[in-house]
């Protein structure tokens, strides 16, 4: 099944009199289990690429869609609730928030939906990944590596369709960012989610099953070495 | 209320500032309050204690009560449920031992008939039965430690008085009143104006069966009916000193609604990277501007209810010569009237975190 689908989908913006093509008109699906990489210059058009799928803009053109329902075209608020409910977010910077605990970073998800927070569920995910030591540490107590980790746990634990990580990485050392994109990999397969990650560093390629590269606004998928 | 609690149990010296800042201004409006209702108290505490519905003065007395004077006889042409005769006169009175300046005291006679309802009641002591006997304000006691059977000599006058006994909030332009009956009052007033033959009072109070005095009814040109509160009103300072205090108390409550405001609105600035972040991962704005106006509900909860408490323990450490008084009708509208502008002030902030755009958290 594929969970994500872009059907000729193309961003334009206006600068001044000068129409820019961020994206030309793209076709892309990922099915679930698939762990694809999106790599490329800055300003090749990778961001646009990503905010387009997590639907924080629309395509001037073309359609979005998660588990085959239209997205591109749901109205801001409905297309905020179906990123919460669909989408998991793994940012550069880590995108945990200061204020809360590790656990309760997963318990806001909980509050926000009004449900009961699924303890099994917590303890379960969090070892998985090899953090449920730092359960209730706040971001500041951990390392780079654990705080991605954390953030990995954040965007799984409301098991959405899609995660998207931009330069999850990017603070990172080697080893650390090696570890990193290899738990993602491996939930990716595990929990069937259809994993996007965008990186400029080719290495962490190595456990895609696809790897597709941006240049101009423009996506191609690049052979299997 | 879930992040908001999280932040402010994670960033505690932060809002403790805060909190602080708010419990000053809150204790400072509450204290500010009960000096007011204090002060007016203690211009017509006298007055109240009456329980009347109007006065009648003399029509060229522009409701000057100390201007008023017109003869006792008078009040049989006053048609009313219920009225009393009173006698006014300030004067300065002395323990009749001491001669210093320091023991002047400022007081208000008020000469009246021990039959007519405006006849106080005594909390201490006994009723005057003679003439120069009084009945006086409990805060002389308090204030002056005079006792009951202290004679008072009044000032540039031949003439002691004594205390039988005490009654309480008895209070007439922020002084004591000291209670006596009419012969006695005549001597005390004649004092400025020579023998008179005729006995002389200031007013007549007056109860009233209907509404705005429909049936009380004046048989004399000379004389005019006023309704207590337009007396009480026109208390001379009265309606100046209380419209001074009541804007002061208005501006320091839209001071801290303000203050509140800016504080939320430089907080959620600081906030906007990580509010984008979750508007990006679909956390809705109304989700986290609500837990905004929580936060500032909590903030100013805290703040408004310690401020509260600090200014009811302040007032019971009081000397009391501080004309502190608190009215709880008042203490509660100004808590909630604080709190509602506060909460009113991070609606500013609402605006902020509904423009914050999450592709910012992207790029």
């Amino acid at each position: 099944m594929k969970l994500i689908e872009l059907k000729d989908v193309k961003k334009t913006f206006q600068d001044g009199r000068k129409t820019i093509e961020a994206l030309k008109p793209t076709n892309f699906s990922v099915e679930e289990g698939e762990f694809v990489a999106v790599i490329g210059p800055s300003g090749s058009g990778k961001s646009t690429f990503l905010t387009i799928i997590g639907g924080l803009q629309t395509p001037t053109e073309g359609n979005v869609f998660i588990r085959e329902d239209k997205f591109s075209e749901l109205d801001e608020k409905e297309r905020a609730k179906k990123r919460f409910d669909e989408i998991g977010f793994i940012l550069q910077a880590s995108n945990l928030i200061p204020f809360l605990t590790v656990k309760d970073q997963l318990k806001l998800v909980n509050k926000i939906e009004k449900s009961k927070l699924d303890e099994d569920k917590v303890q379960n995910l969090l070892s998985e990944l090899g953090i449920d030591h730092l359960m209730d540490k706040y971001p500041s107590d951990l390392s780079g590596g654990e705080k991605q980790r954390a953030a990995i746990a954040r965007a799984m634990y409301h098991n959405p369709a899609v995660i998207l990580a931009d330069e999850p990485t990017a603070s990172l050392d080697t080893d650390r960012a090696f570890e990193v994109v290899e738990i993602l990999a491996r939930e990716t397969k595990k929990e069937k989610k259809a994993t996007i990650m965008v990186t400029h560093d080719e290495r962490l390629t190595d456990y895609c099953d696809a790897v597709y590269t941006m240049k101009d606004g423009v996506l191609t998928k690049n052979q299997k070495k | 209320m879930f992040l908001a609690w999280r932040e402010i149990k994670y960033s505690k010296t932060r809002f403790a500032l805060i909190i602080g800042v708010v419990i000053l201004i809150a204790y400072l409006v509450f204290f500010l309050t009960g000096l007011a209702y204090g002060l007016a108290q203690e211009n017509r505490m006298s007055i109240d204690k009456w329980d009347s519905d109007g006065i009648v003065l003399a029509d060229e007395s522009n409701l000057n009560i100390n201007m008023s004077m017109f003869p006792k006889e008078q009040i049989d042409d006053i048609e009313a449920s219920e009225k009393a005769s009173l006698g006014v006169a300030s004067s300065v009175v002395q323990p009749a031992d001491e001669s210093d300046e320091e023991s002047k005291i400022n007081v208000t006679f008020f000469g009246i008939d021990k039959e007519e309802f405006i006849f106080p009641e005594v909390v201490e002591g006994e009723e005057f039965e003679s003439n120069r006997e009084v009945i006086a304000d409990i805060s002389l006691r308090e204030e002056e430690g005079i006792e009951i059977g202290d004679e008072l000599s009044l000032a540039g006058m031949d003439l002691t008085v004594e205390i039988v006994g005490f009654t309480e909030n008895a209070k007439f332009s922020v002084g004591p009143v000291l209670y006596t009956n009419h012969p006695t009052y005549q001597e005390i007033r004649a004092s400025g104006f020579g023998e008179r033959e005729e006995e002389i009072i200031s007013a007549i109070v007056v109860r009233s069966d209907s509404e705005e005095l429909a049936d009380v009814e004046t048989n004399s040109e000379d004389l005019n009916v006023y309704s207590t509160s337009e007396f009480i009103s026109n208390l001379p300072g009265y309606t100046a000193q209380v419209l001074t205090f009541g804007l002061m108390i208005g501006f320091l409550v839209l001071i801290a609604a303000m203050i509140i405001g800016i504080f939320i609105y430089v907080l959620t600035l600081q906030k906007s990277s990580m509010l984008g972040v979750m508007k990006a991962q679909g956390i809705s704005s109304s989700y986290i501007a609500k837990s905004v106006i929580g936060q500032t509900f909590l903030l100013s909860f805290i703040g408004v209810f310690t401020g509260l408490g600090l200014t009811l323990l302040t007032g019971l450490l009081l000397p009391a010569t501080v004309p502190y008084q608190n009215n709880f009708i008042f203490l509660a509208s100004i808590t909630s009237l604080l709190i509602i502008v506060a909460v009113a002030g991070a609606f500013f902030s609402v605006r902020t975190v509904v423009n914050i755009d999450p592709l910012e958290a992207i790029d």
